[in-house]
C-alpha cells in the first residue's frame, strides 16, 4: 500500500459559453466582429460587446488517490463530478494545474460506446472493446467469457439493431465488467438488466474490487456509494467540500441537502 | 517478478492544460493500430452490407458524372483531349478526384460524426480522419477497374511499365489528401460552417485542377498557376500512365510532391491535434 496511482494538483477547470451564437462554437460572425470587438475595447467600451461568459466548473482540485483505494464523488448535479471524470479520463483537459495518472486507466462514462445497430453482437465486441482501450488478444482471450455472461450465445451474429433493449445493454455491460483495469472510472452504470443479470453485475463489481483495483465512481446513490466506497469526496460548486470516510462525507452530504430543501 | 515488470513498463500519464501547438504522438497512435483496424472494418462492412447495391452505387458514381460531362463538354462543347475520347479523358482524372476529395470530405467529417464516442470515450482523435483513408482506397480500386474496362473496350490499355508508377503517386494523392482533410478537420471544431463551405471549396478545387478539360486550352503563362495547385501535376502523371498522354513525369518533380505532401500532412497532423483538446468541451 502507500502507491500513488492518481494524484491531482490544483486542477482548475473553465468553460466559455458564447452568447447568442447557438452553443459554444465560433462562427463565421463572431470573426468578422473580431476586430470590432478588438476596437471597442481600446476605446474601453468592451463590456458593451462582451461575448462570453467564463465558468469554472472545477477550482483548486487536490487529491491523491493510492493503488487499490475506492473512491466516491458526490455532490449536486453542477457540482463538477462530469467534469471531474472527464479530465480523469483525458477526454478534456484541465485550464490549470494537472492530474498525473500512474497505472493504466479504464473509463466507462457509458456503456455501449461506438455501438453500432447494423453490425453484429459479435462485431461490437470488438469495436467497443478497442474503444474503451483492450488489446485485440485481450478481447480474443476474453470473447467466449463476454458472450456468456451477457446470455446472448444464440444472437451473437445478429445484428444488435435486433436485440431486445434488455440484450443490448446486457451485451454492454459484459464488456464493460471484462475490462482488466488499473483504474477503473465509473458513472452510474451499475444499475442494468434485470434483477438476475443486476445481482450477477454486483458480484462482478465486487471481484473487480477485491482483484485490488482502484476504483473511482460517481453515483447519485448513497448507497451504492457506502457499499462500494471506502472513502468520499464531496464536491460542491466545482471544489472540494469534504474528503474522508465514506460513511461521514455520506451523512454530513445528506444532512446538507436535507437543510437545504 | 512479471508483475514489478508490467509496473515499470507503465510510464506515468501527465494531464496538463493543453498548449497552443502540439506534436502528434505517434507512439501512442501505433498502440491503437487495434481500434483502427476495426473502425475500417466497420466501415468497410456497413458501405457493403446496408444497400443491396451498395457496390453497384460506388460505380455508378463516377459513371453518372462521366456520362453528364460527356454529353456538354464531349458532345456539345468537344474539349479537345488529343488521342483519347472525352469519357476516358475525363474518367482517367475523375476517379483521381474522387479518390481525393472522398479522402478529405470523410476525414473533416469523421470528427463531427463519431461526436457521441468522442465525448465518452478516450482515444487518440487521429485514428478517426486515418481510417477513411482505407475506405477511400477500396473505392478507387472499384473505379480504377472500371477505367481499365473502358480502356481495354477502346483498345488504350496496353500491359506495360507504365502502371508500375501507380502504387507511388497513389502514395502522393493519399497523403496529400489526408493531409488537406487533418487542416479541415481541425478547422470543423472551430467553425461550424465550415461543413456548408468545404463541398463548395472542394467544387472549386476540381474546377481549378485539369480533370474535365486538358492543361493545354489554359493559355501558356497562366498555367503556371495551375501548377501551384500540386493535383495538375498529379493528374497529368495518372494520364501519362493511363493514356500514355504528355510526358514521363520526372522524378524530381514526383519527388518535390512527395516531400510537399509529406510537410503538408505533419502540419495537418500538428494543427489537429492542438485542436482536439478542443474537441470534446466545443461540441
Amino acid at each position: 500500500m502507500g502507491r500513488l496511482a492518481i494524484k491531482a494538483e490544483n486542477v482548475s477547470k473553465k468553460y466559455q459559453i458564447r452568447q447568442g451564437l447557438g452553443g459554444l462554437q465560433t462562427s463565421f460572425k463572431a470573426i468578422l466582429n473580431a476586430p470590432f470587438n478588438w476596437l471597442m475595447r481600446q476605446n474601453g467600451r468592451y463590456t458593451h460587446f462582451h461575448p462570453s461568459e467564463t465558468i469554472w466548473a472545477l477550482r483548486n482540485i487536490s487529491f491523491d488517490v493510492e493503488h487499490g483505494e475506492s473512491i466516491g464523488i458526490i455532490g449536486r448535479n453542477g457540482a463538477g463530478k462530469s467534469t471531474l471524470l472527464k479530465i480523469i479520463s483525458r477526454i478534456t483537459r484541465p485550464s490549470k494545474g494537472k492530474i498525473t495518472l500512474y497505472q493504466r486507466v479504464n473509463s466507462l462514462l457509458e456503456i455501449g460506446t461506438g455501438f453500432n445497430p447494423d453490425l453484429s453482437g459479435r462485431e461490437n465486441i470488438y469495436l467497443n472493446g478497442s474503444f474503451l482501450g483492450m488489446k485485440l488478444s485481450e478481447i480474443k482471450q476474453k470473447f467466449d467469457e463476454i458472450v456468456t455472461f451477457s446470455e446472448i450465445e444464440k444472437f451473437i451474429d445478429t445484428p444488435v439493431k435486433y436485440y431486445s433493449s434488455g440484450m443490448y445493454m446486457r451485451l454492454a455491460f459484459s464488456i464493460a465488467v471484462h475490462l482488466t483495469p488499473e483504474i477503473l472510472i465509473l458513472d452510474e452504470v451499475l444499475a442494468v438488466g434485470d434483477a438476475g443479470f443486476q445481482r450477477k453485475s454486483q458480484e462482478k463489481m465486487g471481484e473487480l474490487l477485491s482483484s485490488g483495483a482502484t476504483i473511482i465512481l460517481v453515483s447519485h446513490n448513497n448507497n451504492t456509494i457506502r457499499n462500494l466506497c471506502e472513502r468520499t469526496i464531496w464536491l460542491d460548486n466545482g471544489a472540494i467540500k469534504m474528503d474522508g470516510t465514506s460513511d461521514i462525507v455520506v451523512d454530513q452530504y445528506s444532512k446538507f441537502i436535507r437543510e437545504e430543501n | 517478478m512479471n508483475i514489478i515488470r508490467r509496473e515499470n513498463e507503465f510510464a506515468p500519464i501527465e494531464i496538463a492544460p493543453p498548449s497552443f501547438l502540439e506534436f502528434p504522438r505517434f507512439r501512442e497512435l501505433w498502440e491503437y493500430k487495434g481500434l483502427l483496424f476495426f473502425l475500417i472494418r466497420r466501415d468497410i462492412k456497413l458501405r457493403f452490407q446496408q444497400t443491396v447495391i451498395g457496390f453497384l452505387w460506388i460505380i455508378l458514381q463516377p459513371l453518372i458524372q462521366m456520362s453528364i460531362f460527356y454529353v456538354f463538354l464531349g458532345v456539345l462543347v468537344k474539349v479537345p483531349t488529343g488521342n483519347v475520347p472525352y469519357h476516358i479523358f475525363f474518367l482517367s482524372a475523375f476517379i483521381v478526384w474522387q479518390l481525393f476529395s472522398q479522402i478529405i470530405n470523410l476525414s473533416a467529417l469523421s470528427l463531427v460524426g463519431n461526436i457521441g464516442i468522442i465525448i465518452k470515450c478516450y482515444f487518440p482523435r487521429m485514428v478517426l480522419p486515418l481510417s477513411t483513408v482505407v475506405s477511400a482506397l477500396i473505392d478507387f480500386g472499384i473505379s480504377f477497374l472500371l477505367l481499365l474496362l473502358f480502356l481495354l473496350i477502346d483498345n488504350i490499355y496496353s500491359l506495360s511499365f507504365r502502371y508500375l508508377l501507380i502504387p507511388v503517386l497513389l502514395v502522393i494523392t493519399t497523403v496529400f489528401a489526408s493531409g488537406v482533410g487533418l487542416l479541415f478537420g481541425a478547422m470543423m471544431v472551430l467553425f461550424r460552417d465550415m461543413k456548408n463551405l468545404l463541398g463548395f471549396i472542394l467544387q472549386i478545387w476540381m474546377y481549378l485542377t485539369p480533370i474535365m478539360y486538358p492543361i493545354s486550352i489554359v493559355p501558356e503563362k497562366y498555367q503556371i498557376i495551375f501548377y501551384l495547385n500540386p493535383l495538375t501535376a498529379l493528374v497529368d502523371a495518372y494520364r501519362w500512365v493511363f493514356l500514355r498522354q504528355g510526358n514521363l513525369p520526372r522524378f524530381d518533380h514526383l519527388l518535390i510532391s512527395l516531400v510537399v505532401a509529406t510537410v503538408l500532412w505533419f502540419s495537418g497532423a500538428i494543427v489537429f491535434r492542438s485542436m482536439e483538446n478542443k474537441i470534446a468541451d466545443v461540441m
